[in-house]
């Protein structure tokens, strides 16, 4: 036992303009679990990308159960016991269940497909990981975490000994992520090692053994769990100490900016009706799939509303599209940042210009450069986006960046609103500190500011007011003083009772 | 967990994509007994008859067509590739070639465009409607020059009557079982197209790419093979149907297959299969080539001129999407609205 199953040595990885991985040693063990830890774009997905066979290395010997491996494939990186959990969903929509966890290595009779054979092989998986699906469900119809346990269950299933998980419980809900600590050390039992990266950091001492910390495509150090701490940690990721996590300013609470009265929208916004005022930040808490997305979305113009009135400044305003609230100073930071927050095929300075073009071009309609350039540049070093520079397809950049572009293109506008939604997932600790901090000036400006999240650390932590939602109806408030994990946890589960039949 | 035993019936009709072709199948039946009410001819044995042989041109397309939509792309080059087929094999037959021959030479030439599409969209990466947009004309090119810009004598000039009359019965004329051979080569390739494509892992990994490439990829799909496959069946069904058009004409035209890779993606897309890739059934295809055809031949048969014929036709294919789109647009949207109250208490 406890024998190194996995030893890469001085491995280099570039891509244009960037050096990803510049020199990194990474050791895994049997029986491990090894977090890989590093700010936004250290390196850790293309390492893990190199040990799977998704990219090639540029230099380096990568050794998997004692044995060299020159160029790895997807295929045969599965073949020697591999597998990944992408840090992006990576399934087949139209597929079922069944034909995702399979997919590339179809169970066959002759040459036709064996397929009750493979969904009762999925049923098994599912069961014995207490997953409760149907392996016939088409995946697009599943909400993200159920998607998300798919894609466990798909690399589990290919018996893999060493299993490597990239973000995999920032999609999901508690229940879904005590299950998969659950799964976590019962492979561990089985003496498969597992990389687990997470910017959770609370996550950590529920499963981890060590860990690994990179910074900057290098490899900083290598230390066992137990001999070290959070805060040592984090010093490490970042390169110095960072003093407050949850950085708090006070500001005299002003006048009632924003107002939503009644807002129904579907079956997940139900009379929802709340105040933003001057000089606070709102947090809405609540568990996943609670309705503050859509209630999110029903605001801001984008899913129909079916009734209810929104006052801005004590004047009504229809919102019948997202730019009708654009342009009465309301915006949006939407959760799902690679469908909804960016256009992953253009730069970063096209998108960031996007929403600004109205102001950003003059009245032949030309987009000026200089100005566009000036927003550009002001966005990148506020929020400190680590990229080469503004050209960079929005795509390539680290998941965590990626966030930040989606935040950086409404900070040039002057709003009178700024709604959040979950603009920490997936960040690192210091960039999510950086957010909170432009969250703090914004409610300095005087701009109300709306800020859903499901971790409820930094709800308490952030927020000056806390308005708790559970399945599409608002079941409490609380300020941030009387605010404790319980008391919004038992607001957060305060579901209708159903009329039995 | 409970075994779920469905009966077969509702299972099948449980298959994903089977709504689609249900659809266009219930489309079928009204536009045909439309027809039919207004001139009773329609109905006719003979018409019938007629019906399933010209249908079958556009099934085949369709087929060819469908399975690269599926994978999320395009071929534009069909038409062009059947009319190659037709202009070579003719050219070889008036030369005197064998029969048999000039079929196996006219259908490596084709292929070898299916795999030129194959690697230029799989491993090139070139968009799939400028890669094809390419071949298309290529390909046309190649059936031009064959016969140094001409169309060809006819095949009898070549191989003799017998032959000739042999060739133009096995692809066009003939029937067996009272049913014409064509409509039997385009419904045994169905059935094998079909299989290919529903039962086996080439089919699954065809789905796959145009759901999600990139899941695809690191699954271990090689995206380039199956890209490649699916341009070989649509190669070689636009060969087969440039061989009927060969057959039915006794020789061969420059212009053979005009514009057929259109009418392959409307057969597909009225029945049901999504342009977008990732979605369809070839049953859909089916019905969709059928409800082209009984288009064609009912506003004929009415004495409608080509003009509305074509307005018809247009608006049909266009509304088969509008309502597809909005019926799954209206499903899924209650699917969210579901979705949502998934949590319970625990
Ligand atoms: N395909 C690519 N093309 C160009 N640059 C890339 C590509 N993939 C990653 N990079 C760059 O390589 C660096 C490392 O990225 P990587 O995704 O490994 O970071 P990470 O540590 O996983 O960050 P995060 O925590 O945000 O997920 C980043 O600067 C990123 O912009
Ligand atoms: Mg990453």
């Amino acid at each position: 036992m406890n024998d190194v199953i996995v030893s890469m040595k001085e491995i280099c990885k570039a891509f244009p303009g960037v050096k990803a991985l510049d020199h990194v040693s990474f050791e895994l063990r049997s029986g491990e679990v090894m977090a890989l830890l590093g700010e936004n774009g250290a390196g850790k997905s293309t390492l893990m990308k190199v040990l799977s066979g998704v990219y090639q290395r540029d230099e380096g010997e990568l050794e998997i159960f004692g044995k060299q491996y020159g160029d790895l494939t997807p295929k045969l990186a599965q073949e020697v016991g591999v597998a990944i959990i992408h840090q992006e969903l990576n399934m087949c929509r139209h597929l079922s269940v069944a034909e995702n966890i399979f997919l590339g290595r179809e169970k066959r009779h002759g040459i036709a497909l064996a397929n009750s054979e493979m969904e009762a092989e999925a049923r098994r998986i599912l069961d014995e990981l207490k997953i409760d699906l149907d392996p016939r469900q088409v995946v697009g119809e599943l909400p993200v975490s159920k998607q998300q346990m798919v894609e466990i269950a798909k690399a589990l299933s290919t018996n893999a000994r060493v299993l490597i998980m990239d973000e995999p419980t920032s999609a999901l809900t508690a229940r879904e992520i005590d299950d998969l600590f659950r799964i976590i050390r019962e492979l561990k039992e089985k003496g498969c090692g597992i990389v687990y990266i997470s910017h959770r950091l609370e996550e950590l001492q529920h499963i981890v053994d060590r860990v690994t910390i990179m910074r900057d495509g290098q490899y900083i150090t290598r230390m066992d769990f137990q001999d070290t701490s959070l805060d040592e940690i984090i010093a490490y990721m970042v390169g110095r100490e960072i003093k407050e996590k949850f950085p708090r300013v006070s500001c005299e609470k002003g006048k009632k900016i924003f107002e939503v009265k009644d807002l129904n929208a579907g079956r997940m916004v139900r009379d929802v009706s709340f105040s933003l005022y001057e000089g606070e930040i709102v947090g809405f808490a609540g568990l996943m799939g609670a309705g503050r997305t859509e209630t999110t979305r029903a605001i801001f113009g984008v899913d129909a509303k079916d009734s209810g009135q929104i006052f801005l400044d004590g004047a009504e305003v229809a919102i019948r599209r997202p730019l009708d609230a654009i342009q009465a100073g309301i915006v949006l930071a939407p959760e799902d940042r690679k469908k909804d927050g960016l256009c992953t095929k253009l730069s970063i300075r096209q998108n960031i210009a996007l929403p600004n073009l109205d102001f950003l071009c003059n009245r032949f309609g030309v987009v000026r450069r200089d100005k566009e350039d000036e927003v550009c540049a002001r966005a990148v070093e506020d929020l400190k986006i680590k990229t080469p520079n503004v050209e960079t397809d929005a795509a390539n950049l680290s998941g965590g960046n990626q966030q930040k572009v989606v935040v950086g293109k409404w900070l040039a506008r002057n709003s009178r609103v700024v709604i959040f939604d979950e603009p920490t997932r997936g960040i690192d600790v210091a960039a999510k500190v950086e957010i909170y901090h432009l969250m703090n000036r914004l409610k300095q400006q005087g701009i109300a500011v709306m800020f859903v999240s499901s971790e409820m650390p930094e709800v308490m932590g952030i927020a000056d007011r806390i308005v708790v939602m559970c399945d599409g109806r608002v079941t409490g408030e609380l300020s941030a003083q009387e605010a404790t994990q319980e008391k919004i946890l038992s607001l957060a589960t305060q579901f209708e009772k159903k009329i039995a039949i | 967990m409970n075994e779920r035993k469905q009966n077969p019936i509702k299972r099948i009709l449980s298959t994903r994509g089977m709504g689609g072709a249900l659809t266009a199948f219930a489309g079928l039946i009204a536009i045909y007994i439309a027809f039919g009410i207004i001139n009773p001819t329609v109905f006719s044995g003979q018409n019938i008859m007629n019906l399933l042989r010209s249908m079958s041109k556009y099934l085949l397309i369709g087929i060819g067509q469908s399975y690269i939509l599926i994978t999320g792309n395009i071929d534009l080059s069909i038409g062009s590739v059947a009319g190659m087929s037709a202009m070579i094999s003719a050219t070889l037959m008036t030369r005197g070639v064998h029969p048999v021959a000039a079929i196996l030479i006219a259908l490596v030439c084709c292929l070898v465009i299916g795999v030129l599409n194959g690697l230029l969209v799989g491993k090139w990466k070139l968009p799939p409607f400028i890669a094809t947009l390419g071949t298309m004309f290529v390909a046309r090119g190649v059936a031009y020059i064959v016969n140094f810009n001409r169309n060809t004598d006819a095949i009898a000039s070549g191989i003799g009557k017998e032959a000739a009359d042999a060739f133009g019965n096995f692809f066009y004329y003939g029937s067996t079982l009272g049913i014409y051979n064509t409509f039997w080569i385009a419904i045994v390739l169905f059935v094998v197209f079909f299989f290919l494509l529903s039962k086996t892992r080439t089919g699954r990994h065809i789905y796959a790419i145009g759901s999600n490439a990139d899941a695809a990829k690191l699954s271990g799909v090689s995206v380039l093979a199956t890209t490649t496959k699916a341009y070989l069946v649509s190669a070689f069904c636009s060969c087969v149907v440039g061989l009927i058009l060969c057959g039915q004409a006794g020789m061969g035209n420059m212009e053979a297959g005009n514009m057929y890779e259109m009418y392959g993606v409307a057969a597909g897309v009225i029945g049901g299969v999504s342009p977008l890739g990732g979605t369809g059934i070839l049953l859909g295809t089916l019905a969709g080539a059928a409800v082209w055809q009984t288009l064609e031949n009912g506003l004929n048969m009415i004495g409608a001129q080509v003009g509305i014929q074509r307005l018809v036709i247009g608006i049909i294919v266009v509304g088969a999407v509008f309502l597809d789109v909005v019926i799954r647009n209206g499903a899924y949207r209650k699917k969210t609205v579901k979705r949502g109250s998934a949590p319970k208490a625990d």
